[in-house]
């Protein structure tokens, strides 16, 4: 028989299933079993004697007749003979909790130090943790707002030579060719960002802002909406203007800037057409001052040299929006490298490559300018879990050493039929409402903070629990975190007791259990100080390092001017003037001063060989003046001849050895074109670092070029100081009086290549100087309680002879263990995180085992001073009043 | 508890009950009463009498082990209380008083 054949067989000796079914779902449940077995077991019978079929048809006929609302009906509870005892046993699950409520209001107001400390504690480490869950959000919801934020790109620039360099800029003609050439991109927009610009709407009332050259499609790509004037039509006409509500306000106060004309850097003459919106605080694009990417030409010819892809500069990029359905990857590994491939010769094609960078990168990426990794958020986040750790921590270890002293309390609660789950709840409740008013606290801390967080940050964070969602969710979530975690060991202990020992008072320290576990659990927590302290620790050397260590050239007392207008007359006038006055040592133009974050690098070819090096050459300018006024020592042959344009070159000692020759004096006369202009080589400057520690020292020439010069800087005498600048302001506003006279001194502008650093290193502090804080609180509640349970032991001691250091050592040694295993474990985990950080620096300090050993020296020094108090009393107290009441 | 008057169905279900004793459960006494009655029984008709009956305390019921031939579910097995076998006393009492009350003569003028 075959298988379909046999299940029909199985399926007709089988009552009818629907039938079955729909009996079992009508009847009600007390008569379910037995109606159905009848009702089943007839039908076998029946089977057997007519045959399946009318089986079947009989028993449709037997339950049609079973219809009645007795089959139905529910059982009747009042008529039913044997009721089931439950209904009288339903708990109320919230009757209890006002008692617990009562219960722990009571236990905080009597131990009114264990309160505190816990909820000093808690309320420390979420704060930390709020402050820090804010921060880090902040920084992801950089320019998140954008309309198919997910779309946009940034094309960039990677250089590749003997290493690959990147650079946010490229190539003016990009734009163009993206767009003409390949149909990918909804909108191409390029842009060209210019600093410090003098803006200017009469000669009076003038500012340096930040001006940027923008297409049209710019502001279809990104989301900053106009309140005034239309967008189909800004920026698209020449010498219009787009400003933000603020800098329209900073300029014409109440009146309408509409129609308004600014004067930038003398050059160009605008009209504002348009008002945007205020830039969000999460942006990158800080500039507040928009002009048509046309205008550019007019303003600053050089940045748009038609057709030149040798060259980029990155403040000239380029941004894109894909369309719905094309890949990023495709872009890149097609239509790019064909990019290259067809405006580039074979040679510079291999150099000239071009990526798309998503515009969540922007923020995140330091190698295109991006402000942090987020490697720091993580670090940042991973500190705000450490610091509520140490603060649950406090609890546990609290909780448990106080439980004895509830023990009687348990005993009677458990004799009254209490039950452990019931007993645990009672703790979380306890928990919860510590928790609660640290929550409260931490809120309230947080916001005092945030405007100090903000100043040294340089940041605009915004805490508002009850417009922000994420922010509320979080501390919910936090909350409950906290209220488990701290809560969950304790209230197991506790409601583990056995009621008769406890009862009876015979619960000792040791039947409590989990002393091994309190133990690890302060290990834990000055692992976490100690791993903060060395952090601090080698974080200020390795940035004192930086600041103070000799960069190869003299930084102290110079005074740096910026130089509006480069031209040659007014830079030799202004030159003599200053020089004359009293208190100037020397008087230097450059480019750019010898140390600086971002150096444009070039091709040089050098002496009668046939091809450029295979490395890039850094390019500085500076007059004849650079190497005296700066102090470089020149190694070999002389300083360069005063001149205007490009004639002598001085090369570093790093450049002289990339081109592979052995002697310094190998190069000197030698014939070189850098940049494409042929000069000859006249000295070798000793290397000096003219980027930050992070990186290593590089080729580099120095060249004189006057039209490229941009800065002024002066080296002064610090007597006088407050004359000297005056006389500089004079003398420069008689010079340019249409700019906005301002100075810097270069000492200051080497610690800004340092800003973030400084940054980082004083939140650290912070966060490691509560730590610390946080976990000596714990560690003196611990004592405390030690202390107390331990009178008895300490009196009968100190009556058979043992004196008082004996005593404290005994408090000293358990401490002093701890720490040393915290320290086993801080130690290597610092030194790994540590060296980690220092590769970012190519010149750094050695981890020496100094800092190691002053790590541990101050956590022992703050132990003692937390444990030593209470083990002083604790030891000096009067036996008898110990041991009087036994 | 409902009236504790005894139809006279379920006078004769449960008397069936009592007769089965030990194996009284729906189908039993469905099988047994058509037998006697000589008329189909519906299950209906006697699974409500027989839960009628035990609302008025007169049989209780408990679940035997599940059988394998009514699907693997287990019978409902009555058993007659004292409160049961009470009324069918008195029932029969009442029917014996009428029999006997009836005048010899009330048939003969049948035959």
């Amino acid at each position: 028989m075959n298988r379909k054949n046999k299940s029909y067989q199985d399926r007709q000796s089988e009552p009818p299933r629907w039938a079955e079914r729909l009996l079992a779902r009508i009847t009600a449940p007390h008569i379910r079993e037995e109606t159905l077995g009848d009702l089943y077991e007839l039908f076998q019978k029946r089977a057997q004697r007519y045959g399946y079929t009318q089986a079947r048809l009989l028993y449709v006929l037997e339950m049609l007749l079973l219809l009645h609302p007795r089959l139905w009906r529910k059982q009747d509870q009042s008529i039913h003979l044997y009721p089931e005892p439950t209904s009288y046993l339903q708990p109320n699950p919230t009757a209890m909790l006002s008692n617990y409520v009562k219960i722990a209001l009571r236990k905080l107001n009597r131990h009114k130090s264990y309160t505190l400390i816990n909820v000093v504690s808690l309320s420390l480490g979420i704060a930390c943790a709020i402050l820090i869950f804010t921060l880090v959000k902040y920084h992801l919801s950089f320019d998140t707002f954008h309309a198919n934020q997910d779309r946009i790109y940034r094309i960039y620039t990677e250089l590749h030579t003997e290493k690959v360099t990147y650079s946010t800029g490229v190539p003016n003609p990009m734009g163009e060719a993206f767009k003409r050439g390949y149909n990918v991109a909804e909108e191409v927009g390029r842009i060209g960002f210019l600093k410090d610009r003098v803006v200017a709407v009469s000669p009076e009332k003038k500012f340096k802002e930040d001006v940027a050259f923008a297409d049209p499609d710019f502001l279809r790509i990104f989301n900053f909406p106009l309140i005034e004037g239309s967008s189909q039509t800004a920026l698209q006409d020449r010498n219009t203007a787009l400003i933000t509500d603020r800098i329209a306000k900073k300029y014409f106060g109440d009146k309408d800037p509409i129609g308004q004309l600014l004067h930038i850097d003398n050059s160009l003459v605008v009209k504002i057409t348009g008002v945007l919106q205020n830039l969000p605080a999460t942006t990158d694009f800080r500039t507040e001052i928009y002009l048509p990417f046309s205008n550019l030409q007019d303003h600053s010819p050089w940045m748009v040299e038609k057709d030149w892809w040798l060259g980029f500069n990155k403040e000239m990029q380029c941004f894109i929006r894909l369309k719905p359905n094309v890949s990023a990857a495709v872009v890149d590994s097609r239509i790019l490298p064909a990019i290259s491939d067809k405006y580039y010769d074979k040679e510079n094609a291999k150099h000239f490559r071009f990526k798309l960078q998503p515009l969540s990168d922007v923020h995140f990426n330091p190698s295109l300018r991006g402000y942090t990794e987020k490697k720091n958020l993580w670090t940042f986040a991973l500190i705000g879990f450490f610091l509520i750790v140490t603060a649950c921590v406090n609890f546990i270890n609290l909780a448990t050493a106080q439980a004895l002293g509830r023990s009687r309390e348990i005993g009677v609660r458990k004799a009254l039929g209490s039950q452990r789950g019931a007993l645990f709840w009672q703790f979380i409740t306890e928990t919860a409402l510590i928790a609660g008013i640290a929550l409260v606290i931490a809120l309230g801390l947080a916001y005092l903070a945030i405007p100090f967080v903000n100043r040294w940050f340089d940041i605009e964070l915004i805490l508002n629990p009850f417009t922000d969602t994420y922010l509320l969710t979080f501390l919910l979530g936090l909350l409950l975190i906290v209220i488990f975690c701290s809560g969950a060991y304790p209230g197991l202990i506790l409601a583990r007791f056995q009621p008769v020992l406890a009862l009876k008072g015979k619960l000792s320290q040791r039947s409590i259990g989990g002393f091994s576990l309190r133990k690890g659990l302060v290990v834990t927590q000055f692992a976490i100080s100690q791993l903060l302290i060395i952090g601090t620790l080698i974080i200020t050397n390795q940035l004192r390092y930086s600041q103070l260590a000799d960069m190869g050239f003299r930084k102290d007392a110079i005074v740096i001017l910026p130089i509006p207008d480069n031209q040659k007359s007014k830079i030799n006038t202004l030159g003599a003037q200053l020089s004359e006055l009293a208190g100037v040592e020397n008087v230097t133009f450059f480019d750019s001063p010898p140390a600086t974050e971002f150096l444009a690098s070039t091709g040089i070819r050098f002496d009668s060989r046939p091809k450029n090096e295979s490395f890039n050459i850094s390019y500085k300018t500076g007059d004849y003046q650079f190497v005296p006024t700066f102090k470089i020592p020149i190694l070999a042959g002389r300083n360069l001849n005063p001149s205007d344009t490009v004639r002598e070159y001085l090369l570093n000692e790093t450049a002289v050895k990339s081109l592979g020759l052995a002697s310094l004096h190998d190069v000197i006369g030698k014939p070189a074109t850098i940049n494409g202009k042929l000069g000859t080589i006249v000295g070798v400057m000793k290397d000096f670092h003219f980027k930050s520690f992070r990186t290593a020292i590089e080729p580099l020439c120095l060249t004189t070029r006057s039209e490229i010069y941009n800065s002024c800087g002066i080296k002064v005498n610090p007597a006088n100081l407050e004359v000297t600048l005056a006389g500089f302001e004079k003398a420069w506003t008689a010079m340019y009086p249409s700019s906005v006279y301002t100075y810097r001194f270069l000492d200051e502008e080497i610690d800004r290549l340092y800003k973030l650093d400084n940054m980082l290193l004083r939140l650290i502090q912070a966060f490691a100087a509560i730590a610390i804080f946080v976990s000596c609180l714990g560690l003196y509640g611990l004592v405390s309680f030690m202390a107390t349970q331990k009178t008895k032991e300490i009196g009968v001691r100190k009556v058979l002879g043992a004196s008082t250091s004996g005593i404290l050592w005994l408090f000293g040694k358990e401490f002093s263990r701890l720490l040393l295993v915290a320290f086993m474990l801080a130690a290597p985990l610092a030194w790994w995180i540590m060296d980690r950080w220092l590769t970012n620096f190519v010149y750094r300090i050695e981890l020496g085992a100094g800092i190691f050993i002053l790590a541990i020296l101050i956590t022992f020094l703050v132990a003692l001073l937390t444990v030593g108090f209470q083990s002083m009393k604790a030891a000096l107290m009067n036996p008898i009043k110990t041991l009087r009441t036994e | 508890m409902k009236g504790t008057q005894l139809g006279e169905f379920e006078e004769i279900v449960l008397l069936t009950i009592a007769l089965l004793y030990d194996d009284a459960y729906g189908v039993a006494v469905v099988e047994a009463l058509s037998e006697r009655l000589e008329r189909p029984m519906s299950l209906g008709v006697v699974h409500r009498t027989m839960q009628r009956l035990e609302e008025k305390g007169l049989v209780r019921s408990r679940f035997s082990e599940p059988i394998a031939e009514r699907g693997g579910r287990s019978k409902r097995l009555f058993t007659i209380t004292l409160a049961g076998e009470q009324s069918l006393q008195e029932a029969r009492r009442i029917r014996n008083e009428l029999w006997e009350a009836i005048p010899k003569t009330a048939f003969d003028h049948l035959t």
